[in-house]
C-alpha cells in the first residue's frame, strides 16, 4: 500500500550511469575505425598462409590496433549486454546471474584474445 | 515489465457491431470505428466493439466521433476529454496505431476503420481511460516547481530574452503522456524509468535561468533507470501531438551529465 510518490521515488537515484553512458559512446566511436581495420585485414589475407597472417599480426602497429579493438569491444560488449539485461530481465535473481555471466564472458573473451595477440606479437 | 503476450485477463476479444449501416447506405457517409471496451465491474475480458459514425452529422475529429457515439449509440462508452482543442491533454489515446490527442486528430488522416485503444501499456480504468497515477507521481517526484535560494526580489525575477527562449519546446508540454507511453523502455521499466514527458519537464526546470537547484536536479536524475533507459529510438518525438521533441530534452540532460563528470 505504498503511496504513488513513494513508488515513483523508489530507492532513490543511484548517482551513477553517466560514466557508463560516456564509455559506451567512446568505445563505439573507437570501434568504427578499428572494425573497418579488422575487416580490411581479413579481406587482404583471404587465401594467405598461416605464417603470412601470423607475420602480419606480429607487426607492432597491427598488434596495437588489434589490442585496442579487443579492449574496446570487450568493454562495449559488457556495457551493451548489461543494458539489454536491465531492459528485459526483471527477476532480481536472474538479473544478477545474467550480469555476472555476461561480465565473465566479456572478460574471458577479452583476456584470451589479448593473450593471443601478445603471444603472436611478442613471441611465445 | 517485459510481456510478449497479454495477461489472460487482458486478452482482447471480439465485441459486437452496434449499428451497421444498411447495405444501400450512401457511400462514404458512415465511418467505421473499432473501440476498445473494458468494464472492470463485469469481470469480462476487454473487447473491441464496432460502431459506424454518420459523417453527415458529426464533426471531423476523432473526438467528435467518440462524442457522437456516446450521444447517439452507446452512452456507456467512457473516455476523458475536456478542452477539445489540444490544450488540456485529457483525450490522449492510441488512434489508428499512434498515440495522439483524439481532439486534434482528423479522422481523414486515418485510412479505413479507425481503431481506438487506450494509451499502451497503462493499467485501464475503463474503456479508453488509463490509470495515470504512476505518471503523475513521477512528475511530482521531479519537483516541477521553481526552487531558489536567493532572496525573493522586490519586483519580478528578471529573465533575459535568450534565457526565456531556452524554455521554448519545453514549457508547451501538456502532460498527455503520448510520448511516455509510446516508448518500449517505459513499457518495460515504467516503475523506475521516469519516461519522456517527465524527463522533458525535468529539463524544463534545469534550463530555467531562475531555478537555482540545477545540480540537485541532475543528481536526482543520474541513475541507470531513471534517465539512462532512454535508448534514443525517438518514438516519443514521433508521437508528441504538440510537435515537441522529448528526445532532444533527454539528449540535453545527458549532455549536462557528461559535462559535469
Amino acid at each position: 500500500m505504498a503511496t504513488p510518490l513513494k513508488r515513483a521515488r523508489g530507492l532513490g537515484a543511484a548517482h551513477a550511469g553517466t560514466e557508463t553512458f560516456w564509455r559506451q559512446r567512446v568505445t563505439a566511436i573507437a570501434n568504427i575505425p578499428l572494425v573497418i581495420f579488422l575487416i580490411l585485414s581479413i579481406l587482404c589475407h583471404i587465401g594467405a598462409s598461416y605464417a603470412e597472417v601470423k607475420a602480419y599480426l606480429a607487426q607492432p602497429i597491427v598488434a596495437v590496433l588489434m589490442l585496442a579493438l579487443i579492449i574496446s569491444s570487450a568493454i562495449h560488449i559488457r556495457i551493451g549486454l548489461k543494458e539489454i539485461i536491465d531492459d528485459y530481465v526483471h527477476s532480481e535473481g536472474c538479473k544478477i546471474v545474467a550480469i555476472i555471466a555476461t561480465t565473465f564472458f566479456a572478460g574471458i573473451v577479452g583476456i584470451a584474445s589479448t593473450l593471443a595477440i601478445l603471444k603472436i606479437a611478442i613471441g611465445s | 515489465m517485459v510481456e510478449f503476450t497479454l495477461p489472460k485477463n487482458s486478452k482482447v476479444t471480439k465485441g459486437k457491431s452496434w449499428n451497421p449501416p444498411a447495405k444501400d447506405a450512401e457511400p462514404d457517409r458512415w465511418r467505421e470505428y473499432r473501440l476498445y471496451r473494458y468494464d472492470p465491474d463485469t469481470g469480462e475480458n476487454p473487447r473491441v466493439d464496432t460502431y459506424w459514425v454518420d459523417m453527415n452529422d458529426c464533426g471531423p475529429m476523432v473526438l467528435d466521433a467518440l462524442i457522437w457515439i456516446k450521444n447517439n449509440i452507446d452512452a456507456t462508452l467512457t473516455f476523458r476529454r475536456s478542452c477539445r482543442e489540444g490544450v488540456c491533454g485529457s483525450c490522449s489515446m492510441n488512434v489508428a496505431g499512434t498515440n495522439t490527442l483524439a481532439c486534434t486528430m482528423h479522422a481523414d488522416d486515418a485510412k479505413g476503420a479507425i481503431a481506438v485503444y487506450p494509451l499502451p501499456h497503462m493499467p485501464v480504468v475503463k474503456d479508453l481511460v488509463p490509470d495515470m497515477t504512476q505518471f503523475y507521481a513521477q512528475h511530482r517526484a521531479i519537483e516541477p516547481w521553481l526552487k531558489t535560494d536567493s532572496p525573493t526580489p522586490q519586483k519580478e525575477w528578471r529573465q533575459s530574452r535568450e534565457d526565456r527562449e531556452k524554455l521554448d519546446g519545453l514549457y508547451e508540454c501538456i502532460l498527455c503522456a503520448c510520448c511516455s507511453t509510446a516508448c518500449p523502455s517505459y513499457w518495460w521499466n515504467g516503475d523506475r524509468y521516469l519516461g519522456l514527458a517527465v524527463l522533458l519537464q525535468a529539463d524544463r526546470w534545469i534550463e530555467d535561468s531562475h531555478d537555482e537547484r540545477t545540480g540537485e536536479r541532475l543528481d536526482d536524475l543520474e541513475d541507470p533507470f531513471r534517465l539512462y533507459r532512454c535508448h534514443t529510438i525517438l518514438n516519443c518525438t514521433k508521437a508528441c501531438p504538440k510537435g515537441l521533441e522529448p528526445a532532444s530534452a533527454i539528449a540535453s540532460l545527458k549532455r549536462k551529465m557528461v559535462e559535469r563528470v
